[in-house]
């Protein structure tokens, strides 16, 4: 009887947790994209094909490291919103925006934040750990557009990352949003 | 009966290094300003940079720098022990745009007798003032911080963990810590 309820206890909990789990860590991309669109009142688009086709994957470990060529992500984990062509205006409360996108991203470190508030120019860079490597989400707006990128990498460009948190962070959206097939 | 004393006087003597691990960590910990009420001046700023490497990011960076690369090796050095490194900044169109009130928010936490001012460089002419405070734990550094205040522009830097002026300098530009011109340090001034 107690094993019999053990198993249902079980299976009740991998049924329940599982979505949960995996829900949250990819939700947060999400939750991202959500933020910017209800704040900016804007509508991002996805780039899945793209991605899935080799979309840009990075290689500016590369160009820190003299011509190796490697990987920041692991081909088909980034994902990419792009926002074009729609207005970027927090109207003096760009501050309350920032605290949003932290409230938003709980569990995840903020490295670098530069913000911008006459031209709307913002950048946002956190991490959070994924096993043996790392998940890092990259926030650009300027003011007619956006990119949200997540990418997984591996520990020694998270390294690089930390030594030169803003170039990288653009290096990376750059890296994700450039077709180089 | 003697081995229980042993063994209670043990315990006892774990116990009492454990509270005073614990409490040189409360004070380790100290050296972490609170920040986070500058946040708003964002709206006013023209430029604003935000950067939070707490230890856990500094131990992995450390962690995966490579030792076979002498600027990676050096860079290693530098942030061994590093607990975080924290910086706030904000660059204004004109003048006036904080008030005393922010920097009294700094200035209240470093008044704490844990924090000691190793330098203060005042311009009467440009209005700079840039302040760099030190704070120590027994005969360790637990701690470095600058605050920047010009007419334009309010910076802080802080550093938890041991670091010394020479390391500083040699942080400038990376990780996010921006380049200070400090001079170099004097003797140990009062507050």
């Amino acid at each position: 009887m107690k094993e019999r309820f053990a198993i249902i206890a079980l299976t009740f909990a991998a049924l329940l947790g599982a979505p949960l789990w995996r829900g949250h860590a990819s939700d947060d991309f999400s939750a991202v994209v959500k933020v910017i669109e209800q704040f900016y009142h804007v509508k991002h688009q996805n780039l899945p094909l793209l991605a899935r086709a080799g979309i840009k994957v990075t290689k500016t470990a590369a160009r820190i490291r003299g011509g190796e060529a490697r990987r920041l992500a692991e081909a088909g984990s980034a994902r990419v919103a792009f926002f074009e062509d729609q207005e970027f205006n927090s109207r003096g409360r760009i501050a309350g925006f920032k605290a949003q996108i932290n409230g938003t991203l709980v569990g995840w470190s903020p490295l670098i934040q530069t913000l911008a508030a006459r031209d709307e120019e913002q950048t946002y860079i956190y991490v959070r750990d994924a096993g043996e490597k790392f998940h890092v989400l990259v926030i650009t707006i300027e003011r007619h557009e956006a990119t949200v990128v997540q990418a997984t990498v591996a520990p020694g460009v998270l390294a690089a990352l930390m030594k030169d948190p803003n170039e990288m962070g653009r290096a990376l959206t750059s890296d994700a949003t450039i077709n180089d097939n | 009966m003697k081995t229980l004393f042993q063994a209670t006087l043990k315990i006892a003597s774990v116990l009492m290094l454990l509270v005073a691990g614990a409490a040189v960590t409360a004070k380790a910990q100290s050296a972490k300003l609170q920040l986070d009420q500058l946040d708003y001046l964002a709206n006013k700023a023209s430029e604003t940079v935000d950067v939070k490497l707490d230890e856990r990011m500094m131990q992995t960076t450390a962690k995966f720098l490579s030792s076979s690369d002498p600027d990676d090796a050096e860079i290693k050095e530098l942030i061994k022990g590093v607990k975080g490194i924290y910086v706030k900044s904000f660059t204004f169109e004109k003048e006036g745009e904080y008030s005393h009130a922010e920097v009294e928010s700094i200035m209240s936490q470093l008044r704490s007798s844990a924090w000691n001012k190793i330098i203060g460089v005042t311009s009467k002419k440009e209005g700079e003032n840039v302040d760099v405070y030190l704070m120590t734990v027994g005969d360790q550094i637990g701690g470095l911080a600058v605050l920047s205040v010009e007419p334009k522009e309010l910076t802080v830097v802080n550093i938890v963990g041991p670091i010394n002026l020479e390391k500083l300098s040699k942080l400038e530009g990376q990780f996010g810590v921006p380049v200070l011109n400090l001079p170099p340090a004097k003797p140990k001034e009062s507050k």
